[in-house]
């Protein structure tokens, strides 16, 4: 299997910041997977992200050090534009990455700046807009639109541009439980047709567990757990670390603490309560 | 203390955000309000403290029409605490900030003196004092505000999207003053999509779907009711989903995984 | 506020006037605004606004067109009186205030049937550099966004006890602080978001960005045009030649 991201002792220092927001860390990312990184506010996730993209070193001045390589080539030493086609990023806010008055011209207007043939945007966009269900919204303008359609068209916008990598920051923050379930669901569906690798910043780990294949957790800018999700929640480091470890994953581990049931497979609350009344507990 | 009777309101957009709200919240209670976005909960909320005034309908705090007074006037009761803070902070220090309200609602100075440091102090934001209220993280922002709404000493809180950015210890240290509140007799209401958060809190619940409450009651008998919070397309917490597929009391539902681990030893042969 | 969101935002409408090429209605507009300079008298003046009046029909924005003209009517009132007390002269101030009337109910028409679209489209045509033509473009984008951050920030600070309805003009305006502050400083965070977010969807990689869509002229488009410049024509022929001098 070929690494779609390699990070190799990557450390960041903003100009005029007395520390670090990112030291020595090193992770590699296989191609096609689903990855969460996980931390309290202010680990420095944010930073790292950036450094995937070229937004670091391209946009913010700082003591660069390490090296991050996607697709095999160093991030550092290519341009903003190669970047964009191999890294798709879609930020925090919706609101703030839409920028044109229709979806279906938002959509389009990466491809315009790298100037792809009309025929081929046409066809991309209405690619694009297929895949994540919004082709009934193609002329609506953003301020028509919910916060879940919102975060639907600016998937589009950078899906349409095939990245190898897309990020996702905190993509459900603004969503109600039920569309962010339905966000993850996309998100797992992209992964099994397009081949696409994701890298998801999320708070809310009950949604992903079931679809990340990794996890990763950062503390005070450095790597602190690294593993798969099971590994992760199911150690006993994951809470200090400010996780938050689902309720019923907690309840597994206390339960695999008095011998009731196996604690080296994590449990979804079905399975969980379905070995319970098997063993007539 | 706050009633809503009868209320209805219409967007100007044609939408129609409460459609016939009967809802009486008595002092003291905690209250989560649930639903999927754009089922009218930040509507209702806006009515509490006539931000926007019934169309139809009558809403009420401590017996006086919303449509009676205004909203500065109905803020010294009820406080809200907005889910954006970028949309409030605007002094030149932490100080600063908090006195503005205390100011506004004409409180002697030496008294707010000693609201300022004893808010600064509650919320750990006291190494801040002077500095500028935008230099800080998102949760201490977040914090900042809700400090800047108890100085004033409400009879109510009302919380818009507390947890929205918050990470796991954030949202435990918010956990604990909503407890604080409760038990301090204050009147607390949360409007929320994270069930994980409010459910160990066992709020009374209100879930609403477009515009309209569609189950009120007790956490432990609202959040029991599948269907109920399947339409309302609001997720059910995972404790609760597990107590049921286990066969455990409706009555007594796990409230936390402590709680689910007594139950299971207990029916140990 | 209402009345700049009234008489110049854009809502889409699928009348036949909206469907116009939008240099098509971009010209009628400039016509129709130097038809009102050209006037010399009231009932020429008139005249054009009838012919306004027409537009608004067929582009079924007559309500709001009207709405615009009645708002206007105040600032007009301002400059007729001006006008009166410097010049004396009853029938220029007249014809100014009406003028001024006729010439921002023509700018408006073109706002308000022309999608922000279209306007790019239009400044695209005037070959505007492309930075420009996308400040214009995110501007017009984030009208809506700021309208709502600027309600959001005043229920805030409404809520903290920020008297806004009372006082007078100084204390009004000195209120307006704890409003303006967070909306500066949002729509300047914001533009850090959008900078990074363009970045990222390689904004500036080629020198001639290709587009999704391709506004051709149609034949009806054409046809209009000329009809327009004839009508003009005629119109100009007329308030010079033909028509008589009346004061009105």
């Amino acid at each position: 299997m070929t690494s779609i991201l390699e990070i190799e002792s990557f450390g960041f220092r903003y100009a005029n910041a007395p520390r670090n927001a990112v030291a020595d860390f090193s992770l590699e990312v296989t191609e096609g997977s689903i990855l969460v990184l996980a931390g309290p506010s202010g680990c420095g996730k944010s930073t790292l992200l950036r450094a995937v993209n070229g937004l670091i070193p391209h946009m913010y001045n700082g003591d660069y050090s390490g090296d991050v390589k996607v697709a095999g080539r160093s991030v550092k030493g290519s341009e903003m534009r190669e970047l964009a086609q191999t890294v798709g990023f879609l930020f925090q806010n919706p609101e703030n990455q839409i920028f044109m008055f229709s979806v279906e011209r938002d959509v389009a207007f990466g491809l315009e700046n790298l100037g792809v043939p009309h025929d081929e945007i046409r066809s991309r966009v209405d690619e694009a807009m297929e895949l994540l269900g919004i082709a009934s919204l193609a002329k609506r303008a953003p301020h028509e639109l919910s916060d879940g359609q919102k975060q639907r068209v600016a998937l589009a916008g950078v899906l349409a541009m095939r990245p190898k990598l897309v990020i996702l920051d905190e993509p459900t923050s603004l969503l109600d439980p039920r569309t962010a379930k339905e966000l993850v669901e996309l998100v797992a569906r992209l992964r099994k047709e397009l081949g696409t690798t994701f890298l998801i910043v999320e708070h809310r780990l009950e949604l992903l567990v079931e679809v990340a294949d990794k996890m990763v957790v950062m503390s005070g800018g450095r790597k602190v757990l690294d593993g798969s999700p099971q590994e992760v929640l199911m150690g006993d480091l994951a809470e200090g670390y400010g996780v938050a470890v689902p309720a019923v994953t907690k309840l597994q581990k206390m339960l695999a603490g008095d011998g009731l049931v196996r604690g080296d497979r994590m449990m979804t609350g079905t399975e969980l309560a379905k070995t319970i009344s098997q063993a007539g507990h | 203390m706050i009633e809503f009777e009868g209320v209805s309101f219409t967007h100007p957009n044609g939408v129609l955000a409460l459609d016939n709200v009967d809802l009486r919240i008595e002092k003291g209670e905690t209250l989560a309000i649930v639903g999927e976005n754009g089922a009218g909960k930040t509507t209702l909320v806006r009515h509490v403290t006539g931000l926007l005034k019934p169309a139809k309908g009558r809403v009420s705090v401590d017996g006086v029409d919303t449509r009676t007074t205004t909203t500065a006037t109905l803020s010294r009761k009820v406080g809200v605490a907005f889910q954006n803070p970028d949309h409030q902070l605007f002094s030149e220090s932490v100080e600063a900030e908090m006195a503005f309200a205390l100011k506004n609602f004409g409180f002697e100075p030496d008294v707010v003196a000693k609201r300022v440091s004893w808010g600064l102090q509650t919320f750990g934001l006291e190494e801040y004092r002077g500095s500028s209220p935008l230099i800080l993280s998102g949760g201490e922002k977040k914090r900042l505000t809700l400090a800047c709404i108890l100085a004033w000493d409400p009879d109510a809180v009302i919380l818009d999207e507390p947890t929205v950015g918050q990470d796991a210890l954030q949202k435990e240290r918010l956990a604990g003053t909503v407890r604080m509140l409760g038990a301090a007799g204050k009147t607390v209401v949360i409007v929320s999509h994270d069930i994980e958060f409010l459910w160990p809190m066992q709020p009374r619940v209100v879930v609403m779907k477009s515009g309209r409450i569609v189950a009120d009651g007790p956490a432990a008998e609202v959040m029991q009711r599948r269907e109920a919070l399947d339409s309302a397309r609001v997720a059910q917490p995972q404790l609760v989903a597990f107590g049921q597929e286990l066969g455990a009391k409706p009555e007594r539902p796990f409230v936390d995984a402590l709680g689910a681990r007594r139950f299971i030893e207990g029916r140990r042969p | 506020m209402m009345w700049l969101s009234g008489g110049f935002l854009f809502r889409s409408s699928s009348s036949y006037y909206h469907r116009l090429d939008p240099r098509v209605k971009l010209l009628i507009s400039i016509l129709m605004f130097v038809c009102a300079l050209l006037a010399r008298y009231i009932y020429e003046l008139v005249l054009v606004m009838a012919f306004m009046a027409g537009v608004a029909v067929t582009a079924k924005v007559l309500a709001r067109v009207g709405r615009t003209m009645f708002l206007t009517a105040t600032f007009s009132a301002v400059i007729f009186v001006v006008n009166f007390l410097v010049t004396r002269n009853l029938v220029s101030s007249e014809l100014y205030a009406v003028r001024f009337v006729a010439i921002v109910v023509s700018t408006s028409l073109f706002f308000i049937t022309a999608s922000p679209d279209e306007l790019e489209q239009v400044m695209k045509t005037f070959r505007m550099p492309r930075d420009v033509v996308f400040a214009f473009v995110t501007a017009v984008r984030f009208i809506p966004v700021m309208m709502l951050d600027t309600f959001q920030i005043m229920d805030a600070q409404k809520s903290r006890g920020l008297e806004m309805q009372k006082g007078n003009v100084f204390l009004r305006l000195k209120n307006m602080i704890p409003v303006l502050i967070p909306l500066v400083v949002n729509a300047v965070v914001r533009s850090g978001e959008l900078a990074e977010a363009m970045e990222s969807r390689a904004y500036g990689a080629v020198p001639k960005p290709t587009s999704l869509v391709r506004y051709k002229a149609r034949g009806v488009d054409k046809a209009v045009a000329v009809a327009a410049v004839a009508l003009f024509a005629l119109t100009a022929y007329s308030f010079y030649v033909v028509l008589p001098p009346l004061f009105l």
